[in-house]
């Protein structure tokens, strides 16, 4: 009885050895990422955060110094900052809903395989690929009044007779901005969606057939609880992402006509280029931060509780 | 004997090339005004400096303009090392204010070349609390630019002397189907030259060293002459240009004018670089800017200049650059191919490609003081730096409509009160 006590023992204390080196030796090898993430995120942020309550500035390089709230009252009180948060949330609300739709539907359409399959997915995933500010530059060409390919062909068509002013009419330049974006981001739901669909197995859908059921029944009842994970994972990633995606307003419009396509992640930069006030778009920043923190707290107590069955 | 004799003279040789190596100054110098064809016009007279100089190798730093006085700012503010700095006029009191530029008094002092100054052009560089933080290497004024080939198709063959004959004109030939306009009109890009230039034709007694203020020290902006001046400049807009041009920044209009669909121009004289790269010998010209019906018109002094940073290690062979940058030759070479007006007298008086062709507007202009009345900004003033965004975004809502020129006049009145603390 004691032998195999002792035996036990002893092979317990190795493996709790071999535990506690495996975790310095995980230690060891995420420190460094740590530190990094630590150095190049998490302090710029703080320093950024304070930096909200101090005036800072083109013309205030010298006597740095804590002014409160003031920043904050600055950018309440213009109008540009209550028109950018109605962008944004407009900007992030037709963004997202209609890349899901369409990157959803592009992602059923390219799920059964057919011939040149791969090189259709190239073609459809290449936008994702490119630069959002590139994109932008790219479409306020395409879009121009005078000289757009757009426009041109529209005309040539015989559809207009003359050229629409897409940037240039405030409710024009809204939709372009947010059609654009669209078109930017179906590519990745497209690409989020479709793996997940791949992953389902296909004897669910001959059970569900076997059973009477329809293409409607099979959508709801299998496809979207099976990739119900994906989904939210990936609306919530797109959320954060496109109120942080100022690229392409900023390659089409700047913000621009009258600040009426500006997001706040725009007015910000716009705030460092043009005023070089340095706090004020700092103020602005605390106040994106904030929104996509509350954001993501509400919305991962919503889907632990939804998983947890409570809702 | 003769292996060790080989291997002494290797050594010394190997000595001599790290000494050489070793006494070799590197200046870092930034350009604001980037553009690839200004980096190598910068590249081939640094090439020149340098063999002068054989022990100084200069690293030209060119960020992208946009970004460009962020660089700046970043680098003076952490004391990168940095030797020469260039500086536009619009931004010149607010990197003074960094309180890392050297004061240049003293080396002027010293200075046969600033004799040779344009007159005046030292003065505008003072505006810096009375000192100069910079040596200006190219002056921007605008001018009319036209396209006498287009016009003559519409029957125009004599240049608008003021700008009710320049409205006409570009109503005349303004025909949205054939997607033909008059105006280069800009909307974005700190339009800030366009609009004033036309408002404040309509006035006769505007401060030459205050573009805002009257000669009584008053601000112009309620005035019935300014809101007539804001009414032709909403016309323009509405009658002779694409809506689109809203906009427009300089990119567009460059666009609009080499394309033929607006062939009347505002610009400065570094457009002539690329106009002359795009459009054949002839197809555009110069003009005086034309005068409103006070008979007057106010343009403005633009400039860009180097200057030294004050912890600078080389601050003596910095200044013998900016030196070397003013004299004749080179002023003549940079000014002739990148476009700007040449910051010397001699430059004028011995070269006529500087008094003739593309250059005849400003010619006449610099001819008439009493006409063309050059006028500053109050760029040291605070508001200076966030005016230029503001004056756009509100003349944007006027031409949306969303504002009065009433209302915007209002703002401005308000805006420039507080900042001139009256």
């Amino acid at each position: 009885m004691t032998a195999p006590f002792i035996r036990m023992m002893k092979l317990s204390n190795s493996s709790r050895q071999v535990g506690l080196k495996l975790k310095r030796f995980i230690f060891w090898m995420l420190l460094p990422t740590f530190v990094i993430v630590l150095i190049l995120t998490y302090y710029p942020t703080v320093e950024g955060s304070i930096l909200a309550f101090k005036d800072y500035s083109v013309f205030n390089f010298q006597n740095i110094h804590f002014v409160g709230l003031d920043n904050f009252k600055t950018i309440f009180e213009g109008p540009e900052f209550a028109i950018a948060t109605w962008n944004t949330i407009w900007w992030i609300a037709f963004s997202v809903t209609l890349q899901l739709i369409l990157g959803f539907a592009l992602a059923l359409l390219m799920r059964k395989p057919f011939k040149g399959r791969g090189l259709y997915a190239g073609i459809v995933f290449y936008p994702w690929a490119l630069s959002g500010f590139a994109i932008g530059i790219l479409w306020s060409w395409l879009l121009n009044g005078q000289f757009g390919l757009i426009n041109d062909i529209l005309i040539k068509m015989h559809i207009l007779d003359h050229g629409i002013n897409f940037l240039a009419n405030p409710k024009y330049a809204f939709i372009s901005v947010i059609t654009v974006n669209v078109w930017y981001g179906i590519p990745f739901f497209a690409i989020m969606i479709l793996a997940a669909l791949q992953s389902i197995p296909t004897s669910l859908y001959e059970s569900a057939e076997i059973d009477g059921a329809g293409s409607i029944m099979k959508f709801f009842h299998i496809t979207v609880p099976y990739i119900k994970p994906t989904l939210v994972s990936t609306v919530l990633l797109r959320i954060i992402w496109v109120m942080n995606f100022p690229d392409i307003i900023y390659g089409m419009t700047r913000g621009g006509p009258a600040g009426t396509t500006n997001i706040l992640a725009t007015y910000m930069i716009n705030i460092v280029y043009f005023e070089s006030d340095y706090s004020k778009a700092s103020a602005v920043g605390l106040v994106i931060i904030s929104a996509l923190t509350l954001y993501t707290l509400f919305y991962l107590k919503l889907t632990s509780s939804y998983e947890m069955g409570e809702l | 004997m003769k292996r060790f004799l080989v291997i002494i003279l290797t050594l010394a040789i190997l000595m001599l090339v790290s000494i050489g190596i070793a006494q070799k100054v590197t200046l870092n110098m930034i350009q604001v005004f980037t553009s690839p064809q200004r980096t190598q016009i910068l590249q081939n007279i640094i090439k020149e400096f340098e063999k002068l100089h054989p022990n100084v190798q200069i690293n030209l730093i060119s960020p992208p303009y946009e970004t460009a006085y962020q660089k700046v700012y970043l680098m003076l503010s952490i004391k990168q090392p940095l030797d020469i700095v260039e500086v536009g006029d619009w931004s010149l009191e607010g990197v003074v204010r960094l309180g890392r530029m050297e004061n240049l008094e003293p080396y002027i002092k010293n200075w046969s070349g600033a004799k040779e100054l344009v007159p005046g052009l030292l003065k505008a560089v003072r505006a810096t609390g009375g000192k100069a933080y910079i040596i200006p290497n190219g002056v921007y004024a605008k001018a009319l630019f036209y396209r006498p080939d287009i016009l003559a198709k519409y029957g125009i063959t004599k240049v608008p002397q003021t700008m009710h004959e320049l409205y006409a004109d570009s109503v005349k030939i303004t025909n949205p189907d054939k997607n033909q306009y008059g105006f280069d009109f800009r909307g974005t890009g700190l339009p800030t030259n366009f609009i004033d230039i036309i408002t404040t034709s309509y006035i006769n007694d505007i401060d030459p060293s205050n573009m805002y203020k009257l000669t009584n020290g008053k601000l112009w902006f309620k005035d019935p002459r300014a809101i007539e001046g804001l009414k032709l400049y909403l016309d323009f807009y509405k009658n002779t240009a694409p809506k689109d041009s809203i906009n427009w920044g300089f990119d567009e209009q460059v666009n609009a004018f080499v394309s033929g669909i607006t062939p009347f121009l505002f610009q400065d004289p570094d457009t002539t670089g690329l106009l002359n790269k795009l459009l054949k010998k002839g197809e555009y010209k110069t003009a005086p800017l034309p005068v409103g019906p006070s008979g007057k018109v106010y343009p403005s002094y633009g400039f860009g200049g180097w200057g030294i940073p004050n912890y600078s290690k080389h601050k003596e062979l910095a200044w013998e650059f900016i030196k070397f940058f003013t004299t004749p030759k080179i002023s003549a070479y940079f000014c002739k191919e990148y476009g700007a007006l040449p910051v010397l007298k001699s430059v004028y008086e011995n070269d006529p490609y500087f008094s003739t062709g593309v250059f005849e507007g400003w010619k006449e202009m610099f001819k008439n003081p009493k006409k063309y009345v050059f006028t500053s900004y109050p760029l040291a003033n605070p508001g200076w730096t966030k005016w230029t965004k503001y004056q756009q975004d509100t003349m944007q809502q006027c031409l949306l409509g969303r504002l009065s020129i009433e209302q915007m006049t209002d703002k401005w009145y308000e805006y420039w009160k507080k900042s001139f603390g009256m």
